[in-house]
């Protein structure tokens, strides 16, 4: 397993090397200016000369050559300065973005909490509803319960979450005033009142991604659970007189959770992505909203650092699946 | 070889089972309406001696595997009577039946799937006697041992998952897991069909083996026939969902009575090749009609030689047509009256489900 | 002991202002603001995003800026310096500023000319990138005469000297903070440029870009009972209509900036019970259609195409123009399209009202006037209601950037169009290409690629010299010019060029006010290159609570928020 993984790890350099080199010549191919959203009061000459500012002088290589670097020497010693008091990186230029002039990877720092607080515990909250009603719907197959469930993972799936959003604001915000409409990532938790805020603002964004989430996993549930409810091994269980509950809780759900993991595993990197558009929609502003107003602002140096992390996060997560797997089920074997 | 000595040893009956059907409910539509039933077994009825290997013989789709799995309440069969050992359980609920599985156990076709991937055969072994004994941690691993000596397993494989096996040492462990709780009566559900043929022999061996040694009956489900003929002491042919013959090995498979039986066992190769080129194929002609939509009259009629225009109206009777031989045609309406007269049995007519030997 | 006076009588100046606010500084609690396009940076010389302009007015002031109606107060100067009091040089070369005696930056250091020094030097560096050059055009030198007295020496007369330091686009910076972030370092002080050190009302306490700032009362700000609001919640992003949402149905937030809403959306949101009531500012956004005055034909050769070297074979009948802009009814549109946030107007300079034009002719649509103009050009209506002559069709290509209204707008036009006999071919090009300037680009509003094409354009600050000068012949975008250049009608006229050069030697204000109107009227109604459209103004939305705002169009709508306070 452990040479399966260096194996895997090795592998995936090259693969990462040419996502962002790809990633680089599309957003630096894109149409597109970072200063486009300066008033157009600006004159021609002034605006030349803040693209310069900007390091947009330099060909196209020696940019790429230049983030790479930063990329992976600059920023990982400022890291590692910053965690160990020491200085190594002092001196050197670390990713700017464009909007900010400020280094890149302080504001997805910043950002981190609140799309991990928020998408994270959706995710988590989903994950926790869509198993047990993936259980209970695939055990009573076309059962009230699993009709009505599966109605509900419908229209969690179809329904944007931009509807579903403006819907929970209008009707909880606006009409019954029980949440607030915009949330505050500035709210510290530090005692019992604060952390009721928390909640209190946390509860429609949450809601709407955990719906969404916990559409998709209960299906995957159901369906993993549907068959293997039918495998022989489950009429060997009730032959050998186990009872209900251990069949559909050792043997069925444990061999059903397997697939399950593997796609709640793949699925970690979209929490790091955050959810674009509920972010919007609740002014949550974690890296969602962080990504999206970089690539209106054409900020590349940000959209590129953004989208190589999540291409980073999803091999690692594809990796993390595949061993998961390995480790779940005893008959995969990576020697 | 029982009814040679039907007197020296009174015999049991072991299981009993009286108009058993287990249908299928068909939902169609929007609104997932009841539209009809697959009739998987329909209205069956025989007995299991104890000790006796009761060979259940017949083509793919015909009943036979869902009429083991009802017989020991794998599934809410729709009707009938099912009792075992005494005990009623056709229409038993789950947790009386719990207290049951230890007398009744099933060997299944496939042993790959039908060994929970993630349990190590120890697990696998031990999991029944965790839900119904109270033995103590070193008491099962013991017995563990036991069993996997009694399949001929090595003990160093207690540790390993049901993957790391072949086909044949699969199948002992899922005997072994079988054997786990001292069962009276195991229903073997094509155990050997999944095998290799040099396998198959050996598990075959094995559970006449382990039959001597613990006493167990059989009902061995099977398409193949010649192994049935190996190891049954009786042969039941099913045929659509009903039981069309039923008697001793020898006579069956030397003189069959239902036509179907005859098509049947005319298809058994014959290791003897002189009498193998003499030996006369019945074929039959056109599809095993759907389940789902049985014939009128008798099940067979669209496909016997031997068919009569009563065959297309009335279903026939299961009766004794010879002595221990009951069979389900109308061949046999008038003979079965002779036989009956013969005999002298005055409730011969009520009870023609009864065995000659239990009497 | 005259410093003292100064100060004494200047306390009694600010306490009088006082009078009608509330209960000192801080009193207030908490200000919440919504912005939903969110703040990047707070360095005004590093983004002039007008977001990131207003989030930085309320921490770091100009030495004067404009009040709502468009005239100069000052904020860290003492006094506007004019010809009359002898603040500007006879020659028009030198302005001298005066700072207010005793100021403090928040820090609580001193704020002296050597800031104000350092600012220009700041923004002047070559290498630094500077959004905000523009102001410093034709600075020679900036000097500090004495602790509290600046002047800035230009290369040639200078009829408008209020280019450096005066509005928010141009506040002082403090030397001390920035003295490291010159040039090429400017963009490494992230600290610095996420948190100046000012002298305005309050002082940056956090700051998320493009999510969240936190201010907090200025402890050292000039009025001691000032400002009312004790902190600042300065919340970024969203869309507009969560923003309005926020402020006048749910209450959460005190005032909403820029809510470009259609009409209907935002009068269901301020109907009977809304928390909040519309402002709007209306400087000198106009939305206009520009007349390409040369042929953009494709089946020109690429460098030729929307030159001066070919003439429009249309658009060059100067009745043709005048006949599209008769038959334009600006009322609909702006009913359409902007609602409050809009008035039809015929001027290119409709405010400050000093320089408006008395020009309305326009404002009533007259389709049989536009025919009539049509056919004494000699474009006859053709067997498909198109006009032709010559063999050649009255179709006419249409772009503008891809944006709802406007294409509601375009479609209108077209229509209007129609009637008259003039096919319209749409076009709509993503903003940031179309506004992004690339010269590769065949889609920029510099190329013109079309022979119509509408957008929005105004000036900085009050003053529209800049702006008229935008018009003379070398301004025209061509291949020589890397097609830079704001000429984009590529209109030419000798006599403009020469009432540019006039209005630059010109600083009687009279003077100025009537060389703007005059030149405004050249290029609308007397030859309409330029089809002004909709006069826009910027709406905003402030919590009824919230007493003593005043909707600013020509600095920060929070010019004053030193006066803001909540009703009692």
């Amino acid at each position: 397993m452990l040479n399966y993984t260096i194996r895997r790890l090795i592998i995936s350099i090259p693969v990462l090397l040419l996502i962002s080199l790809i990633i680089f010549l599309l957003l630096n191919l894109a149409p597109g200016d970072p200063l486009a959203n300066q008033p157009l009061t600006i004159p021609p000459e002034v605006r030349q000369k803040m693209k310069e500012a900007l390091g947009l002088g330099a060909p196209l290589y020696v940019r790429y050559l230049l983030w790479l670097k930063q990329f992976f020497w600059v920023e990982p010693l400022h890291a590692f300065d910053w965690c160990f008091g020491t200085h190594f990186s002092v001196g050197m230029q670390r990713i700017l973005s464009w909007q900010f002039r400020s280094p890149v990877f302080d504001v997805i720092v910043q950002r981190m909490p609140q799309t991990l607080t928020v998408v994270g515990m959706s995710y988590v909250i989903g994950v926790l509803i869509a198993v047990p009603i993936g259980i209970v719907s695939a055990y009573r197959q076309y059962s009230w319960f699993d009709q009505i469930g599966t109605f509900i993972s419908m229209i969690g799936y179809s329904v944007p979450t931009f509807f579903t959003g403006v819907l929970l604001i209008v009707v909880f915000s606006v009409d019954l005033g029980w949440f607030p409409s915009i949330y505050n990532t500035n709210l510290k938790v530090v005692d019992w009142q604060t952390f009721l805020l928390q909640v209190r603002q946390m509860a429609m964004p949450v809601f709407v991604l955990a719906l969404y989430n916990a559409a998709q996993i209960s299906r995957f549930m159901r369906s993993s659970m549907l068959d293997n409810l039918q495998q022989d091994y489950v009429r060997t269980a009730r032959a050998k007189g186990m009872g209900e509950r251990t069949v559909l809780l050792t043997h069925v759900l444990r061999n059903s959770l397997i697939p399950v993991v593997t796609v709640i595993a793949l699925g970690v990197p979209t929490i790091f992505g955050g959810a674009i558009i509920t972010e919007q929609v609740f002014k949550v502003n974690g890296l969602g909203q962080l990504l999206i107003t970089a690539i209106y602002a054409s900020d590349v140096p940000m959209v590129q650092t953004l989208t190589f992390i999540f291409a980073v996060l999803i091999v690692v997560f594809n990796l993390v699946a595949d061993i998961l797997y390995g480790v779940l089920d005893p008959r995969i074997r990576y020697d | 070889m029982l009814d040679a000595k039907p007197a020296a040893k009174p015999v049991k009956t072991l299981v009993e089972v009286r108009g058993l059907k287990m249908y299928f409910p068909i939902h169609t539509g929007l609104l997932r309406a009841h539209t009809g039933d697959v009739k998987a077994v329909d209205d069956v009825s025989f007995d299991i001696l104890e000790g006796e290997t009761l060979g259940l013989v017949g083509e793919s789709g015909c009943g036979k595997s869902t009429c083991g799995r009802a017989l020991i309440r794998l599934y809410d069969i729709t009707s009938g009577s099912v009792k075992i050992d005494g005990t009623e359980i056709g229409h038993a609920d789950q947790t009386r039946l719990r207290k049951m599985r230890p007398t009744m156990q099933m060997v299944f076709q496939d042993p790959q799937a039908s060994l929970n991937p993630r349990m190590t055969v120890a697990d696998i072994i031990s999991e029944p006697l965790s839900e119904h004994t109270t033995l103590s941690k070193t008491d099962k691993l013991k017995r563990i041992y036991e069993l996997m000596d009694a399949v001929g397993l090595n003990r160093r494989f207690a540790n390993r998952y049901p993957h790391e096996f072949s086909g044949g040492q699969r199948q002992r462990i899922g005997i072994a897991r079988a054997l786990a709780l001292n069962p009276k009566f195991i229903v073997c559900d094509e155990p050997i069909a999944a095998l290799d043929v040099s396998i198959q022999a050996q598990v075959v061996n094995l559970l006449e083996q382990l039959q001597d040694e613990f006493g167990l009956t059989y009902l061995f489900i099977s398409h193949d026939l010649s192994m049935v003929r190996h190891i049954a002491d009786r042969i039941a042919v099913m045929y659509l969902g009903k039981m069309v013959e039923l008697g001793p090995r020898d006579p069956v498979y030397d003189s069959p009575l239902h036509p179907y039986t005859e098509a049947l066992l005319s298809a058994v190769p014959e290791p003897d090749p002189s009498l193998e080129k003499t030996r006369e194929r019945i074929i039959l002609k056109g599809d095993v009609p759907s389940p789902a939509n049985p014939p009128k009259g008798c099940n067979f009629c669209t496909r016997c030689p031997k068919v009569m225009d009563i065959c297309r109206q009335i279903e026939p009777e299961f009766r004794e047509a010879e002595p221990g031989r009951f069979v389900a045609c109308h061949l046999y309406d008038q003979n079965n009256k002779t036989t009956a007269g013969a005999t002298g049995g005055t409730e011969a007519d009520n009870e023609h489900f009864q065995q000659g030997e239990t009497k | 002991m005259k410093l003292k006076t100064i100060l004494m009588g200047a306390a009694a100046v600010l306490a009088a202002s006082q009078a009608f606010a509330a209960s000192g500084r801080g009193a207030d609690g908490q200000l919440n603001l919504i912005y939903w396009q969110a703040p990047s940076i707070l360095n005004p010389y590093l983004s002039s995003g007008t977001k990131d302009l207003e989030a930085s007015s309320i921490t770091i002031e100009p030495l004067a800026r404009f009040n709502p109606k468009g005239e100069m107060v000052p904020e860290i100067a003492a006094e506007i310096p004019t010809l009359k009091n002898g603040g500007i040089s006879k020659d028009l070369k030198t302005i001298t500023w005066h700072l207010k005696p005793g100021l403090k930056w928040s820090d609580g250091s001193a704020v002296t000319s050597a800031d104000v020094v350092f600012t220009g030097q700041y923004c002047m560096d070559p290498q630094g990138g500077c959004a905000q050059l523009s102001h410093f055009q034709g600075v020679d030198k900036i000097e500090a005469v004495d602790p509290l007295t600046v002047k800035i020496s230009f290369k040639a007369p200078q009829p408008d000297p209020y280019g450096p330091f005066v509005s928010y686009e141009s506040p002082i910076l403090q030397k001390k903070q920035f003295a490291n972030c010159m040039g090429a370092k400017a963009p490494t002080c992230t600290s610095a440029n996420f948190g100046p050190i000012g002298t305005g009302p309050f002082v940056v306490t956090s700051f998320k870009p493009n999510d969240v700032i936190e201010y907090k009362a200025n402890p050292n700000y000039r009025d001691p009972n000032k400002p009312a609001f004790a902190t600042v919640n300065f919340k970024g992003g969203g869309d507009a209509a969560a923003a309005a949402r926020a402020v006048f149905q749910t209450g959460e937030y005190d005032y909403g900036w820029n809510l470009q809403l259609s009409p209907d959306v935002l009068k269901g949101m301020t109907g009977p019970g809304a928390k909040g009531h519309v402002v709007t500012a209306f400087g000198s956004l106009v939305e206009r259609l520009e007349m390409n005055l040369t042929d953009a034909s494709p089946s020109l050769p690429e460098g030729q195409r929307s030159t001066a070297a070919h003439p429009n074979p249309i658009l060059s009948d100067k009745r043709v123009r005048e006949a599209l802009s008769m038959a334009i009814d600006r009322s609909l549109i702006v009913q359409v399209g902007y609602g409050s946030a809009g008035k039809p107007t015929c001027n290119l300079v409709p405010a400050p009202e000093a320089y408006a034009s008395d020009n309305t002719a326009c404002l009533k649509q007259d389709i049989p006037g536009a025919k009539k103009l049509l056919d004494e050009a000699g474009w006859k209506v053709g067997p498909d209601g198109i006009r032709e002559k010559d063999g050649k069709k009255l179709v006419l290509t249409y772009q503008t950037s891809t944006n709802g209204v406007r294409q509601d707008t375009q479609s209108l036009i077209k229509q209007w169009w129609k009637e008259i006999g003039v096919d319209a071919q749409l076009k709509n090009v993503n903003g940031s290409v179309f506004f992004g300037g690339d010269p590769g680009s065949p889609d920029t509003f510099q190329k013109f690629y079309t022979d119509v094409e509408e957008y929005a354009n105004n000036f900085s600050g009050t003053d529209p010299q800049t702006y008229m000068s935008m018009y003379t012949c070398d301004k025209a975008p061509r291949p020589a010019t890397q097609w830079q250049g704001e000429n984009i009608n590529r209109y030419c006229n000798k006599h403009y060029d020469e009432l540019v050069a006039e209005l630059g030697k010109t600083a009687v204000p009279a003077k100025r006010e009537a060389l703007v109107k005059e030149m405004n009227d050249m290029l609308t109604k007397d030859s309409y290159t330029i089809i002004p459209i909709v006069w826009r103004g910027n709406n905003s939305g402030v919590a009824n609570s919230i007493g003593g705002e005043a909707i600013n169009p020509w600095d920060s709508e929070l010019w004053n928020i030193q006066d803001w306070y909540r009703k009692k």
